[in-house]
């Protein structure tokens, strides 16, 4: 059979398009992302979402869909100021920290995920960096594996914003190399944390974040630290404490803690 | 009709496949529209009836790109949407069937080489895409397989679109945009100078989809074919050809860079009818 250029063109059309048309009634057409990462297809973590295949155009919220970990926590450990952290986009990292001379971007996102919740996460010859105010919050954890601490001992930077995601210049980036993850935690730099107030919806990471070692906050408590996700009323109230009494014991050692 | 070798055969006016520069426009046309209104939709102002997917996701070459990730752990690539995947299989199916159509009818970048080269074909006349030594010009022919293998190497030990900073489609689409490495922008320029002097240089030398596609000319259904019993031997159809592939010496096109636009058969430059043919036939 000769085929000539015009049957040509109407196969072309019709071969291109009624795919695409097939595919979409098969569900197959997706041309943005569902917000949803894969899950892992094989092992002990079967089923659940894989932080590798997090997106760049997924916000905070996307992420603590997926992951269960609070958009505030995912602000401070990458010192994102919007008011609305839930709505940032984690692609915007990358131009937040585009002069401190260190890639920060989805795949530390990926990278923070996977180790704040022990999920399998392949840093083989990859070179994937946190700042240190998100390493400070994986520290606090104490769920990390010895081989998870070298690598975030390479990998963390003290490195600073050079814009805020409202536009606000910040101060002049600073790229130190890795010490940052046996130094004292600083003082972060969110809207929320530089009110220094301890309130219902301050979280264990606020009041590490701002300075307070975790011990002091043990020895408060009368435990280990738990997730720093989790704000400090909803513990007290799931183990039978005074939230009042001891917000007022953490107020006094933030105070202690606080820029003067 | 006249008298040639003893056969009565009808003579044509040399015409071109006109309906190839339709859908050539319809693709090119599509596509910037969709990549100018994801544009817009990131600033809330896309036009509703249009898609507004990423370039992207309408990429077929980004559906191979990602295979090895895929197929590996299920995952895509970073950036790489289902939609890739989706387009480069239908381009390989109907590569299958027709050869490399979609770098001959649908691809933009292989478009816009064309626009610019009929500046070259004014400027040069018959010089036009013959200025590479054809030493060279066989030799750098293959450099597109080592240029996809690299891709395909950087991309699965990456899991990133490495090829992105290097890629003139997506400059081409996307060169308002801060995305666009300088790379590839100098790329995108460095192929559309050439094309002034070269046919379609990105595809002919450096394409890895067009590499891709290119391999089944080796057994596509249907092919360029020609009947020897009625054929001239001018060299009209090796003249016409924008990829340089004599089609004069052969019976049947199997070259790896047939992109399948027509331009060679006797319905556009052979003078003979049914001379040169797409056929899935045997011919004489």
């Amino acid at each position: 059979m000769n085929l000539t250029s015009k049957p040509l063109a109407v196969i072309i059309f019709v071969f291109m398009f009624g795919g695409i048309a097939l595919t979409s009634a098969l569900g197959w057409w997706q041309t943005e992302s569902t917000k949803e990462p894969a899950a892992y297809t094989e092992g002990e973590f079967a089923g659940q979402a894989n932080p590798a295949d997090i997106r760049g155009s997924y916000t905070f919220g996307d992420v603590a869909n997926s992951f269960n970990i609070a958009p505030e926590i995912l602000a401070q450990a990458f010192q994102v100021t919007d008011p609305e952290p839930a709505t940032f986009a984690v692609k915007n990292l990358e131009t937040m920290y585009l002069d401190s001379g260190y890639e920060i971007g989805t795949n530390s996102v990926r990278l923070f995920v996977a180790f704040s919740l022990g999920l399998p996460f392949d840093t083989t010859g990859q070179e994937i960096y946190l700042p240190k105010t998100a390493t400070e919050i994986l520290l606090a954890q104490n769920t990390l594996a010895p081989e998870q601490i070298a690598y975030l001992e390479s990998y963390t930077v003290d490195v600073k914003p050079a814009t805020t995601t409202e536009g606000e210049v910040a101060p002049a980036p600073q790229a130190e190399s890795t010490p940052a993850v046996e130094s004292a935690p600083t003082a972060a730099t969110s809207s929320e944390e530089s009110e220094y107030v301890v309130k219902g919806k301050t979280i264990f990471g606020d009041l590490t974040g701002w300075g307070v070692p975790q011990t002091v906050i043990e020895q408060i408590i009368g435990a280990p630290m738990p997730n720093p996700a989790m704000t400090v009323k909803d513990y007290a109230s799931a183990n039978g404490l005074d939230f009042e009494a001891i917000k007022t014991q953490l107020q006094a050692e933030v105070d202690k803690v606080k820029p003067k | 009709m006249v008298n040639l070798f003893g056969k009565r055969i009808r003579l044509f006016r040399p015409r071109s496949i006109w309906v190839r520069r339709i859908v050539q426009w319809f693709f090119f046309l599509l596509i910037a529209a969709i990549a100018i209104n994801h544009t817009l939709a990131e600033s809330g102002a896309a036009i509703p009836i249009l898609s507004s997917a990423s370039l992207h996701a309408v990429c077929p070459f980004g559906g191979v790109e990602t295979l090895y990730t895929f197929l590996s752990s299920g995952l895509l690539v970073k950036k790489v949407h289902d939609a890739s995947l989706v387009l480069a299989g239908l381009s390989i199916l109907l590569a299958i069937f027709f050869g490399p159509v979609f770098c001959g009818w649908v691809c933009p970048l292989g478009t816009i080489q064309e626009w610019v080269g009929k500046l070259g074909h004014k400027f040069f006349k018959k010089r036009y895409n013959h200025f590479v030594p054809t030493k060279l010009d066989n030799i750098l022919r293959y450099a597109r397989y080592g240029i996809l293998i690299w891709v395909l190497y950087v991309t699965a030990t990456s899991g990133s679109l490495v090829f992105e900073a290097y890629d003139p489609y997506f400059a081409l689409f996307n060169f308002w945009s801060t995305e666009v490495a300088p790379t590839a922008i100098l790329i995108l320029g460095v192929t559309l100078l050439l094309s002034v002097f070269v046919e379609r240089p990105w595809c002919k030398y450096a394409c890895p989809y067009g590499a891709v596609l290119g391999v089944t000319n080796l057994f596509r259904v249907f092919s360029i074919k020609r009947v020897e019993s009625t054929c001239k031997a001018d060299g009209a159809c090796s003249i016409m050809c924008p990829m340089n592939i004599p089609v004069d010496s052969v019976k049947v096109v199997r070259d790896h860079q047939c992109i399948s636009c027509l331009e060679c058969t006797s319905e556009a430059i052979c003078p003979v009818a049914s001379t040169v043919v797409f056929t899935n036939g045997s011919v004489k």
